[in-house]
């Protein structure tokens, strides 16, 4: 087993009756950046969800850093390293600031200083309005509101789900850029997505359907196979 | 042999059999009749809590309404008693039609809007300043036309209208229409089910039951007092005897009033803080543990509860 | 006399909004509806009447053990019923009625316990002769009961908006599930909240001898719609909504008293009955009711 970073094994989870994760097996390493390619309700977020501890996984284990953390409750994973921004990503009825407060909550006071000010600096968009509800936000700044907050913690792990949604495609170049960013250092990313623009990003690329993984590998693997590239990349 | 006719030949007609001719062979009919009472107003709860899934806290609320209705109608107009009890089941109609904007509170909202609202109709009949037209909080009495075994026979007759409603609303399209939208209203108006129509009439019909159990309720008593006709525990105990035998079913009312309130009449009449007392605790377990009533005991298994 | 009403009624505002907010808090972290609110703080007005009559303590000093008291017993209740009451399908609803469970309880507890005579601390506790406040004299032991209010919920302003803990509270409030992903243990925040909420019950209590009159175990039903009055008004789930529930609660009751008193009680059902129809979610809410 990996050390550093984010490790599924064959999870399997659903919403009472509806089975939608059958035998998923999943890593993002230290400093590494995965994409989870899939249409909607292939389970992306389903997956998401059993990593964070929000949904329960029925079968199959997960490790954080070499810990399990399979039945670990969500706090409990976030103290540890792991972060998740879901497709809402903020509080709308909350400030900026306190959005930050919020996502850095585990650290010691000085240390969360020390982490917003590096944040403030990095998406100076948020210092200047650090007082204002997060719901007063544009689409693309509630995008990196988001990110901000889930690494106001400092997560060795990053999960992001669907970073796109919603946003209009110059916002999106500008979130992948900004990711790009952080790329650098040891950061492990897991980014959820539909969008292939997301694949610049991307280390290593799972695709998901019906709640299976297709095909696992590089960027340039998937470009190699045939049937995928026609199904992602049209025919282009 | 159809589930409708089943229900009623299983339930509805043992329980008429039995409280039809219980009269002759027990003495205590005033015990006979509020059993009568409270398995109509648990079925009347039932049709709008159990198919809906709103939670009328202020049900008392038209049952009151009926009472002070018939009870106006016998002293101001003189009425006979059946046109009396007519006038109750009206009075608690246009009470519900009043109230129908609450239906657009969902939840929470709406059962305290309920309650806040039969409050209200309870402050209105007993102010002192109403006196010359509700008798204010003195009360009424209706001595001239009392007739216990009549009244007792009309309470019967509108359990059996109650449970016939909670067997249609079972067996038919219409109830369950009813519990589409109450499990999801937005798919169910989109399915084309006129969800506002709908949930009216079981509104309505609720009401109606209420009203004109309130109605035969003051015939049969005579003499009673605005605090005795809108008790808030008479909303209570019908909704906790439906929920403990187990609503949306025709079966779980009529068990829920028979160990509930047969458990009442052994203790609560005495001592009426220990059965509170009971009764509370009851409550808490009961939504903790068996929050679909006696009846999902069975019906978890996958059998059909009438 | 008008002015005088109005003046009153800014006093006894600030003391409706200490009834309403704890019950406002909890549903607003919770989702639950305590109706057993205004039983907990019938227990409070019981226990400061107590500590008065054997122990002479002043209710100030029995404020402070009743809120700590009570706070300790929110704990526990929360963690006996809360945690498997959200499990359930429509938690909100079934809330309403288990917490009239534990209502009938303590009522019946309360009663068997105290009997059912009226109980009352005489006003000279707080404070001799009337205060004059802007020009009108008013009872001590109202404007008493009205600071400790203010303060009370400038305390609970504080604990929401300038600590750590109570930021993370209002996240919870904003969004449970989102609470959650974001690491906030939100089982913890909640039980604080409802310790709080108790807590803020039980304060209410001490007070109320001085403001609504003498106690008996019965008056919780009636305090729970004042309460919900108020909380309605300043739209459910939000804590400081409920000052302004409060204040308009306070003035129109006492208008009510000075003008058409025998009309009074039918206050806070009309004004409840009214907000909800006119704006379902409260003055301040937003809206988001279903179909």
């Amino acid at each position: 087993m990996q050390a550093e970073g984010l490790v599924a094994e064959e999870i399997e989870a659903g919403y009472g009756k509806v089975q939608v994760l059958w035998g998923i097996s999943a890593s993002v390493a230290s400093g590494e950046s995965v994409v989870l390619l899939g249409a909607n309700g292939a389970g992306k977020t389903t997956l998401l969800r059993v990593l964070i501890g929000l949904l329960p996984a029925r079968q199959g284990r997960i490790w954080l850093n070499g810990e399990e953390i399979t039945h670990a409750r969500p706090d409990r994973r976030v103290r540890s390293g792991l972060a998740y921004m879901s497709e809402l990503g903020v509080f709308g009825g909350l400030t900026i600031e306190e959005n930050l407060l919020i996502g850095g909550q585990f650290l010691p006071a000085a240390r969360l200083r020390r982490s917003m000010a590096k944040l403030y600096e990095i998406f100076p968009v948020l210092a200047e309005r650090r007082r204002a509800l997060a719901s007063s936000l544009s689409g693309g700044e509630r995008k990196m509101l988001g990110i901000a907050k889930a690494l106001a913690a400092e997560p060795k792990v990053l999960m992001m789900d669907e970073p796109s949604a919603g946003l209009s495609p110059l916002f999106v170049s500008e979130v992948v850029r900004t990711l790009k960013q952080l790329r650098e250092g040891a950061l492990a990313m897991l980014i959820a997505e539909q969008n292939i623009a997301f694949l610049d990003l991307a280390d290593r690329v799972y695709t998901l359907e019906g709640g299976r993984v297709r095909f696992e590998g590089t960027v340039a693997a998937m470009h190699a196979d045939n049937a995928l590239h026609r199904s992602y990349f049209g025919l282009s | 042999m159809p589930n409708y006719v089943r229900d009623f030949v299983f339930v509805l007609l043992p329980l008429l059999v039995l409280l039809g001719v219980l009269p002759f062979f027990y003495r205590n009919e005033l015990l006979l009749f509020n059993f009568t009472i409270y398995f109509a107003l648990a079925q009347g709860l039932n049709v709008i809590y159990g198919f809906t899934g709103y939670l009328p806290f202020g049900y008392v609320g038209f049952f009151g309404v009926g009472a002070y209705g018939f009870a106006l109608a016998i002293i101001h107009l003189t009425t006979s008693p059946a046109l009396a009890l007519a006038i109750a089941g009206l009075a608690a109609l246009v009470l519900g039609v009043i109230l129908i904007p609450l239906l657009r509170l969902s939840g929470a909202y709406f059962a305290i809007a309920n309650l806040a609202a039969a409050q209200a109709v309870y402050h209105i009949v007993s102010n002192p300043d109403l006196q010359d037209i509700t008798k204010g909080p003195y009360g009424v009495s209706l001595a001239n036309v009392f007739a216990p075994r009549l009244s007792y026979y009309s309470a019967l007759a509108i359990t059996a209208l109650a449970s016939v409603v909670v067997i249609w609303f079972r067996n038919s399209r219409f109830g369950l229409a009813l519990q589409a939208i109450r499990d999801d209203s937005l798919s169910a108006a989109m399915a084309g089910i006129p969800v506002v129509r709908q949930r009216t009439i079981a509104w309505l019909l609720s009401a109606l039951i209420a009203g004109l159990t309130g109605g035969v309720f003051a015939w049969h008593i005579s003499v009673f007092y605005p605090e005795t006709a809108f008790d808030i525990s008479i909303s209570i105990f019908a909704l906790v005897f439906a929920l403990f035998g187990g609503a949306t079913t025709l079966l779980g009312p009529v068990i829920g009033v028979l160990l509930l309130y047969g458990l009442y009449n052994l203790i609560g009449i005495t001592i009426p803080q220990y059965f509170q007392l009971i009764y509370g605790i009851l409550i808490v377990v009961l939504v903790l543990f068996l929050p679909q009533g006696i009846v999902s005991l069975v019906s978890r298994r996958g059998i059909r509860v009438p | 006399m008008i002015v005088h009403a109005v003046m009153a009624g800014l006093v006894f505002g600030c003391y409706f909004t200490l009834v309403g907010i704890g019950l406002n808090l909890i549903f607003g972290v919770m989702r639950i509806v305590n109706l057993a609110h205004g039983d907990f703080l019938m227990l409070g007005a019981f226990a400061a009447f107590w500590l008065y009559t054997l122990l002479h303590w002043h209710p100030l000093f029995s404020a402070l053990a009743i809120v700590i008291g009570f706070g300790f017993l929110g704990l526990a209740l929360y963690y006996l019923f809360v945690p498997r009451l959200q499990a359930a399908r429509d938690a909100e609803m079934l809330s309403i009625i288990l917490f009239f469970g534990v209502q009938q309880f303590i009522e019946a507890l309360a009663s068997i316990a105290f009997g059912s005579s009226e109980r009352s601390l005489p006003g000279a506790i707080l404070g001799r002769g009337p205060v004059r406040l802007f020009g009108q004299a008013m009872p001590a032991a109202w404007i008493f009961s009205g600071a400790i209010s203010l303060l009370t919920v400038a305390l609970v302003y504080v604990y929401l908006y300038r600590m750590r803990i109570g930021i993370l509270t209002r996240a919870v409030m904003v969004n449970r599930e989102e609470a959650l992903a974001a690491g906030i243990n939100v089982d913890r925040i909640s039980a604080i909240a409802f310790g709080i909420g108790l807590g803020l019950a039980g304060l209410s209590g001490v007070f109320a001898p001085f403001m609504l009159g003498s106690v008996t175990p019965a008056i919780g039903g009636d305090i729970n719609l004042s309460a919900f009055a108020v909380t309605v008004l300043g739209t459910l789930g939000n804590p400081l909504g409920t000052a302004v529930g409060g204040v308009i609660f306070g003035i129109s009751m006492m208008l009510m008293q000075t003008y058409l008193s025998s009309w009074a009680n039918l206050l806070p059902n009309l004004l409840l009955i009214g907000v909800l129809l006119i704006r379902p979610t409260g003055l301040f809410g937003r809206e988001t009711r279903r179909a």
